[in-house]
């Protein structure tokens, strides 16, 4: 009823439009997986002996990653749903069995858990029933197999989170679970990333790397139901029905003993586990002592924004998993340069190199816009409703405003810089070069900041439960244009004097008078342009938030 | 003291807040009830700085709240009837907070927090986030915050939702104590007794509109109903209105 209630509301606002444009997008991407997979399986078939062995090693691998993914899943929704949901003390005075409320709860959850990973591998398995010709038995056994495997993470999960929540609280231990998951993900990430793939292209290494993989060995353990469904594939694809139907009839064997084995636990422990959810945690770790010391060198209500903000974002444990893809993020960009293969470059390398440093510019400003989105943008809406507390304040909105700004800019600023200097000595550049980034990026900073907070200010949402719903607004839409489009114009007005300098400095010939005036001018014209960014939407923000809450 | 001369406040075209004119003195408890939807909480908001009124003027001890809001706002210990908070702060550091944000000077800061934390016994509580606080002790937790700077008017709405017992005495009494000692208390409030307890003087608003003002006493002699309560003053005059 919730969810039917939910859609039929969702044509007021433009909902339904939003929801229509994201199925699209969800049907283009599968779309990609699927001719991506049809391409790599399409090559690894036409590759004599190794071939179809390598093709069976990543639906091999392709299974165990599905349970890993499925059972982390699961843990995460099972941990929601069960115990952490704010309608449960409703549900539970309710006269209706605690076994009940766990069944209906885990199917739930266990639908939600899974939909999206069976969606989006469904394609790569439709893509070995192309490449090998699959029969409707093949089909069959492929959604049998997914099915089952949705069940048995689901029902394994819901044991060891059963078990868990007796010994450690739920809610802390979503956020543990969530960092793990983030962590991994990420060192994954960074490992694929430092493997340099972009090598790939090279025919040598790419051969190389074919009979590696052929060599690989997968975990041999036949007590997996992943490799149940695997074999269950395998023997469909094959042409073994009988092989096909025997590990099918395994999986869901093994699937509903889970099921039983689950329920028969929740009728032991599951109440108690929710019981000890309901109770609010008190702090680990206590403060060592009342008074701490407040900065001398800012204003008392700068100080105390400036502290307010620090600790409810470092004791938020769902902003650092933020602040971890972010370090990901900076390292993953750093190298990436670092990695540039200029010595192979047709064009003169000096060229190349400050002809880089310079696109760079516009690059580490899309980041700065991309973590200002992300930071800048909703601090103003994570005041929250506790946004009376500015308002009753003896500060102006103005004032207040100015204050987020300050907040901002110093660590985006530091950020960008890092980025900037850092890249500028991977790629070599010139003095000059390096100069005109680093005062370019101190310029645009700013402008970047004003925006962000500004419209923020404009566009808030006091409501929102976190800053990703806040920035996927009109607001948040308005500031990646605006913000895109300055820092476009000022890569733009920058572009023409830069090369000018450059190249009669690389020719060693002095600049006539009249090319000193345009470029005197065109800097000077970057200039205003960024101190008109950060000081117009500051200013129209803060006359908006002051006439609409008010 | 709180001056409104001919306040309203307008949401398109319905009148929340309708000519309000009242006066309320130094050292005086003045309470303001009504209906549900009557313009209790918009015009507490409007005293506090918090909504601005579509026309008249709001002085808060002589200091016109649109020219100088900062100024005004210095003097109000605000006090709303839901305590959002933040969060992710202690009961201290939230106290902290509020003594830097009215620039409080922070060596006597330190010690007037411990004094309202035990006042309002949250000391065992000071250093736990606000998240695990109960409604109770968040709107405490507010009250103490109001009163950190010394405030010369403190606006209250709702000031005994939550409450138990022990908690509404000590309101009671500290509301009796800050009046004594000259500051300016103006309290919306939906429990009559209490309102007829403590306050000096009531004023009672209907659909944006001040229909009736003056002490308990006085509500009575206009109504010639010497042996009713508050509560059937109230009553009857709402239902006249």
């Amino acid at each position: 009823m919730s969810a039917r209630n939910a859609f039929s509301r969702s044509g007021r606002g433009g909902t339904g439009t939003r929801l229509a444009v994201f199925g699209l997008l969800g049907l283009i991407f599968w779309v990609g997986i699927l001719a991506v997979s049809l391409k790599v399986l399409g090559y690894f078939k036409s590759v004599e002996q190794l071939g179809t062995l390598l093709s069976f090693k990543l639906l091999s691998m392709l299974f165990i990653t599905l349970l890993s993914l499925l059972v982390f899943s699961s843990i995460l929704t099972h941990l929601a749903k069960l115990f952490l949901s704010r309608d449960l003390s409703l549900v539970h005075a309710l006269p209706v069995t605690s076994r009940r409320i766990y069944l209906a709860r885990w199917m739930e959850s266990t639908f939600d858990s899974a939909w999206m990973v069976v969606v989006y591998t469904l394609p790569v398995f439709t893509a070995f029933g192309i490449v090998f010709k699959g029969g409707v038995l093949y089909y069959l056994t492929t959604l049998s197999a997914m099915a089952s495997l949705a069940v048995v993470a689901s029902g394994l999960s819901a044991l060891v989170v059963m078990a868990a929540v007796v010994l450690v609280p739920a809610s802390r231990m979503r956020n543990i679970f969530v960092l793990l998951g983030l962590v991994v993900f990420v060192l994954l990430f960074l490992f694929f990333r430092l493997l340099r793939p972009e090598r790939l292209v090279d025919p040598e290494v790419f051969s190389t790397v074919l009979l590696y993989l052929s060599a690989l060995k997968t975990p041999d353990l036949p007590f997996l139901p992943s490799t149940w469904a695997y074999d269950s594939l395998r023997a469909a694809l094959t042409g073994a029905p009988g092989e096909a139907l025997f590990n099918t009839a395994l999986c869901w064997s093994f699937a509903m003993f889970i099921v039983f084995t689950s329920v028969a636990v929740a009728d032991w422990i599951y109440f108690r586990g929710m019981s000890k959810a309901q109770a609010g945690a008190r702090r680990t770790f206590r403060p060592r002592s009342a008074a701490v010391r407040r900065s001398r060198l800012l204003s008392q209500p700068v100080s105390a924004f400036l502290v307010k903000e620090l600790k409810s974002f470092f004791r938020d444990q769902t902003q650092w998993s933020q602040l971890f893809l972010l370090g990901a993020l900076v390292l993953i960009y750093v190298f990436n340069f670092k990695a540039l293969p200029l010595d192979k470059a047709p064009i003169n390398t000096l060229y190349l190199q400050n002809l880089l440093s310079f696109l760079n510019m516009g690059l580490a400003a899309f980041v700065l816009i991309a973590v200002t989105g992300r930071f800048g943008f909703p601090a103003v809406s994570s005041e929250n409703e506790a946004f009376w507390l500015v308002q009753a304040a003896p500060i102006s909105i103005r004032q207040f405003l100015w204050i987020k700004f300050c907040i901002y800019v110093f660590p985006l600023l530091l950020l960008t810089e890092i980025l900037i200097v850092v890249t500028n000595v991977f790629l070599n550049v010139t003095p000059f070069m390096m100069v005109l980034s680093t005062v370019s990026v101190l310029l645009m900073v700013p402008g970047v900041i004003g925006i962000g907070v500004g419209l923020g200010a404009a566009y808030p949402n006091f409501r929102a439960e976190n800053p990703a719903q806040v920035v996927t607004s009109f607001g948040g839409l308005m500031f990646m244009v605006l913000s895109a489009l300055f820092v476009g114009l000022f890569i733009l007005l920058e572009a023409g004097p830069v090369y000018t300098l450059f190249m009669a400095d690389l020719n060693r010939r002095p600049l006539v008078f009249l090319e000193w005036l345009w470029v005197g001018a065109s800097f000077f014209l970057a200039g205003a342009l960024c101190l008109v960014a950060m000081i117009v939407p500051m200013c129209r923000g803060a006359r908006s938030l002051a006439d609409t809450h008010s | 003291m709180i001056e409104l001369d001919h306040v309203s406040k307008h949401y398109g075209r319905i009148a929340a807040v309708d000519d309000l004119s009242l006066r309320v003195e130094k050292g005086e408890i003045f309470g303001f009830i009504g209906p549900n939807g009557a313009g209790k909480t918009t015009t507490i908001r409007m005293i506090g700085g918090i909504l601005k009124p579509s026309t008249g003027r709001i002085r808060i001890n002589g200091v016109d709240m649109q020219q100088n809001p900062t100024a005004a706002k210095r003097s109000i210990g605000f006090i709303p009837d839901r305590p959002y908070l933040y969060e992710k702060l202690s009961g201290s550091e939230f106290l902290r907070f509020i003594a830097d944000l009215y620039q409080v000077d922070r060596r006597s800061a330190d010690a007037r927090a411990q004094e309202l934390l035990a006042m309002f016994t949250l000391t065992d509580w000071a250093h736990e986030l606000i998240e695990s606080y109960s409604h109770g002790m968040k709107q405490r937790l507010v009250m103490a915050a109001a009163l950190l700077h010394d405030p010369a008017i403190v606006v209250v709405d709702e000031p005994l939702v939550g409450l138990d017992p022990l908690g509404i005495k000590l309101v009671k009494g500290l509301f009796r104590k800050l009046a004594a000692g000259g500051v300016t208390m103006f309290v919306s409030t939906h429990t009559l007794p209490v309102a007829e307890d403590i306050c000096h003087r009531i004023g009672i608003i209907n659909r944006g509109r001040l229909i009736a003002t003056g002490s308990p006493a006085d509500l009575k002699q206009e109504l010639k109903v010497v042996d009713a309560d508050l509560e059937q003053i109230f009553l009857r005059l709402t239902r006249d209105a």
